[in-house]
């Protein structure tokens, strides 16, 4: 279907909802293209072009929601599918206890395109998989690696919001990432080692920059290296975390408890509330005052940077927690009010067209200190510099978390010394960031961040980017990652 | 609303209709090999929270993808469009793909027919339920809750899917697969109780029973004790055992197996939990939720994965399967894990037969924390009690473990029979409830 006929298609829609007497509606078309190679030990293993096309309408009839979806684009299937959101919404309406009411929102009228130096989509294809194939050789060359893997991934959305209160705007937006990894064996053990480029809404110049071939030959032998280190002893060590791991720490530990609809109870049953409650906000010690985390979807490139989200809001930049005072939540239209704020801070966004779009973590960052990397590590007499992500686990309030890592060395009188394997650490998130006693400066800030965060029932894949520079934490409990440590 | 006859026009893409779709894709193909996957599916939930909907929502999302091969180099194509211009198109990006790519040398072409079981994966009342019916369940969920001044947050869903695959050697399968799930998290302050079903047909989802069991729990959790982080015995319910379970199935893949990058690396034909239990396929099972093929178009079929705690099977590809010279290649969409020798009846024979232990209804957020050993890590919730001399005394906070499923399944002290197990981030599995010792508590939460 055309612009044209989306626009066809959205009017029919939307005069459906009107005449239903719903007080709000609102239709998004998307078109996305998503291309994935896999590469798999030395070899590519599968190239898919996946075309996903559709529309999902979302009404509000009576201070309740329903919504409908269809991959059937065409003037015959829109008024069924409106015609079913509007018999859903008034279904909920009927066990309503507190009707929804919109937050504000101006009426918009925009187009979004990402920008972008080379369109991922244009590149050779045999490029593509030269590049991958290349760069799993290098990595089998060093001696003891056993396995290998190597990806690209790129996504092109095109997608129309129109809403009943006059909002229109178009959006082609783009996203880039690649990574590869090695798996050493040794002594019956093994180990991976990996290399990704952040996700960011930029052109292949993304992988360009990226310069896997001259990484390669580090990260193998980094596997290598690790798989082949001592063990850590448990107990409590200073770690130094690097901006890759830290998007991970920030995500989970504070990112997901700043979501409003959580706190709110929206998500008891699947992922889950908040210890961050809303009397906590603007009290609330979250951690140490080095640590300020600022919401901003309006940084170029970033994954939520898009504009405007799925409620046609558009993006801001916010305090999540400011001198380690938690401020601030991510909201959406219907949860903004809740706790008395009149504007939504732009953070709702469905996954699809089939997805009802729901509250989402903003692209939530740990602001830059002055400290340079050096002068963390110098203050450091025992502990672990971690780098990028390992495994991650954390209660449903998150409180209690567990993380390892995908590469650890040992911090020795101030150096960084050898690696070591097998490291989880955990803790209480508030005492955690309470620990924090620095943070590198804004040379050292580096962009990462998701498309697989997953929230909702039916469950959907988030995205957005987790910007930071070095961080130090003092005293934090370490253990081995064996059976029964 | 009705409660009944939910208009489910446009119809999902029939065996006939599939089958004009393949030959299609056939005609338009040059390739040596074509393959063709459909899945087409209508699926709606109703979700609750604060003992009110939530969202509700219903979306009919059709699928349809195309794998184009000349001779070992091949690419894959995909559209959510059916119309004939949309089919070829995606035809034509497919062959441009693979014209482009490498030879894989471990491409095989596509399986030729086969001869499929008929397992039940269809529920004509899970078809025919709309938004209606999955209202109708939630209103029960929230009165109940309500009634006893208690919060309700969860899901109604069904769906009713068809599934397709077709190839240019004649293969064909199609088959329509409902599903109806039901979860329920209720609230009672800072205490919460959990409860869970999926199943092929929305009768089977017993709502009522369900509700009660996830409000008994939450109402046991007002009195919360902390107890230190320590190996505990732990009696652990269908769905905490699944989740345990679920990360084990995970390391079954051959490939890695050959490659000496899993846990269970060498050991094949060697025992790796307690002799008294045995994993096996039951794709025919009505409570499981068992298909008649794979993506591949291959048969699943029932098999035996582990017996007499001893690891008898592995899941292969297919080109490993064909290295190996495996012809049949075993599934393992139906599992069900049982224990042979004296069992108790259920879970509250469990509990009366215990002197001291850990009750945990669920885990939540289970990793591999270590790959080589299949440590894991993850959190009890929504429903953690001290049992003592037979009976629940007390709730208790929630802990998080750290566990390998190879070491804890080895300390096994009794066991129920196999009971339906769904948790948020497993699939479906027969398991049962079990007793084990010495688990592995490494640190407590705030609540």
């Amino acid at each position: 279907m055309s612009l044209l006929d989306w626009n066809d298609l959205a009017e029919v829609a939307l005069k459906r909802v009107v005449a239903s007497g719903a007080e709000y509606g609102d239709i998004r078309l998307l078109d996305s293209t998503t291309q994935t190679i896999r590469g798999e030990d030395r070899r590519i293993a599968s190239i898919r072009e996946t075309q996903d096309r559709g529309f999902g309408i979302r009404v509000l009839y009576h201070g309740a929601w329903g919504f409908a979806a269809s991959s059937v684009l065409s003037l015959e299937e829109a008024p069924r599918v409106a015609d079913l959101a509007i018999e859903i919404a008034k279904g909920s309406a009927s066990l309503v206890i507190q009707k929804v009411k919109l937050a504000d929102e101006p009426v918009h009228r925009d187009r979004i395109v990402t920008a972008q130096r080379i369109d991922p989509f244009a590149v050779a294809l045999e490029n593509k998989t030269a590049l991958l194939l290349e760069t799993m050789e290098y990595v089998h060359r060093q001696p003891g690696i056993v396995r290998s893997s190597a990806n690209l991934w790129a996504r092109r959305d095109r997608k129309l919001f129109v809403s009943t209160e006059g909002s229109r705007l178009e959006f082609d937006l783009l996203a880039v990432n690649g990574d590869f990894d090695a798996t050493a064996l040794h002594d019956g053990r093994f180990a991976s080692r990996s290399f990704n480029t952040p996700h960011l809404r930029m052109g292949y110049e993304l992988i360009e920059d990226a310069n896997f071939l001259a990484e390669a030959p580090r990260i193998a032998s980094q596997a290598v290296e690790k798989v082949k280190a001592a063990t850590i002893e448990p107990g409590l060590y200073d770690l130094v975390l690097d901006p890759e791991h830290l998007s991970l720490t920030m995500h989970e530990s504070c990112g997901h408890p700043s979501e409003l609809d959580r706190a709110l109870g929206y998500e008891a049953n699947y992922a889950g509330t908040s210890f961050l409650t809303t009397e906590k906000r603007g009290a609330f010690r979250y951690g140490s005052p080095h640590v300020n985390l600022v919401a901003d979807n309006r940084e170029p490139e970033t994954l939520a940077a898009t504009g405007y989200d799925d409620d046609g809001v558009a993006c801001q930049q916010w305090d999540i927690v400011r001198d380690g005072i938690f401020v601030g939540y991510c909201t959406n239209r219907e949860v903004a009010p809740k706790i008395g704020e009149t504007r939504s801070r732009g953070s709702n966004r469905a996954d699809s067209w089939g997805s009802v779009p729901i509250v989402r973590i903003a692209n939530i960052g740990l602001e830059p200190g002055t400290a340079t990397l050096d002068e963390l590590l110098a203050d450091v007499k025992r502990g672990i510099y971690i780098e990028g992500h390992g495994s991650y686990s954390i209660d449903q309030r998150r409180y209690n978390f567990q993380f390892g890592g995908d590469a650890f060395w040992m911090i020795e009188n101030g150096k960084r010394t050898r690696m070591v394997r097998d490291v989880v650490y955990h803790g209480i998130t508030p005492e955690f960031w309470g620990s924090c006693d620095g943070v590198a400066d804004r040379s050292h800030r580096r962009r990462y961040g998701f498309i697989t965060c997953g929230k909702g029932q039916p469950g959907q894949s988030g995205w957005m980017t987790h910007p930071a520079s070095h961080a130090r934490f003092r005293n934090v409990h370490v253990i081995g990652g064996q059976a029964g440590s | 609303m009705s409660t009944t006859g939910h208009k489910t026009w446009p119809k999902l893409t029939s065996r006939e209709e599939f089958r004009f779709i393949a030959e299609l894709v056939l005609k338009h193909s040059t390739g040596d090999h074509t393959l063709v996957s459909l899945h087409d599916q209508q699926s709606g939930t109703t979700r609750f929270a604060n003992n009110q909907i939530v969202q509700n929502v219903d979306t009919r999302r059709g699928s349809l993808s195309v794998t184009v091969a000349f001779g070992r180099r091949h690419g894959t194509a995909s559209t959510t469009d059916f119309t004939a211009g949309a089919v070829q198109e995606t035809v034509a990006r497919a062959t441009q793909i693979a014209h482009l790519s490498p030879d894989d040398p471990e491409y095989l072409p596509p399986a030729e027919p086969q001869q499929y079981l008929t397992p039940p994966t269809t529920r004509a009342e899970t078809a025919a339920a709309g938004p209606a019916r999955r209202l109708e369940y939630a209103n029960e969920a929230i009165g109940q809750c309500r009634i006893e001044n208690l919060g309700a947050a969860g899901i109604v869903s069904s769906s009713i899917a068809t599934v397709g695959v077709a190839a240019s050697t004649g293969l064909f399968a199609h088959e329509e697969r409902t599903d109806a799930r039901f979860s329920l998290t209720v609230q009672a302050g800072e205490a919460t109780g959990w409860g869970a079903a999926a199943h092929r047909s929305i009768d089977h989802l017993r709502v009522q029973e369900r509700t009660l069991t996830a409000i008994n729990k939450a109402k046991r959790g007002l009195e919360v004790r902390e107890l230190p982080p320590g190996r505990y015995t732990v009696i652990l319910e269908p769905a905490a055992v699944a989740g345990l379970w679920s990360s084990l199935l995970w390391t079954l893949d051959a490939k890695s197996y050959e490659k000496g990058t899993s846990a269970l690396s060498g050991k094949l034909s060697q025992p790796i939990v307690d002799k008294r239990l045995t994993l096996r396929n039951l794709p025919a099972h009505e409570d499981l939720l068992g298909i008649g093929f794979t993506a591949d178009g291959l048969p699943t079929v029932a098999s035996d994965w582990i017996a007499e705690g001893a690891l008898t099977q592995l899941s292969y590809d297919r080109f490993t399967a064909k290295v190996r010279g495996i012809d049949t290649i075993p599934t393992l969409d139906a599992p069900c894990l049982s224990g042979t020798g004296p069992s108790l009846p259920t879970l509250h024979e469990l509990i009366k037969h215990t002197e001291r232990a850990i009750l945990v209804t669920n885990f939540w957020y289970i990793r591999t924390v270590n790959p080589t050993d299949l440590t894991l890590t993850g959190m009890t919730r929504d429903g953690t009690f001290l049992v003592e001399n037979g009976a629940i005394v007390s709730a208790v906070k929630n802990f998080r473990f750290h566990e390998s499923p190879l070491q804890v399944f080895n300390r096994i002290a009794a066991f129920t029979h196999p009971a339906e197990a769904i948790t948020s981030e497993t699939g479906k599995l027969l398991v049962p409830a079990m007793t084990l010792l010495n688990f592995n508590f490494s640190s407590v939460t705030r609540f």
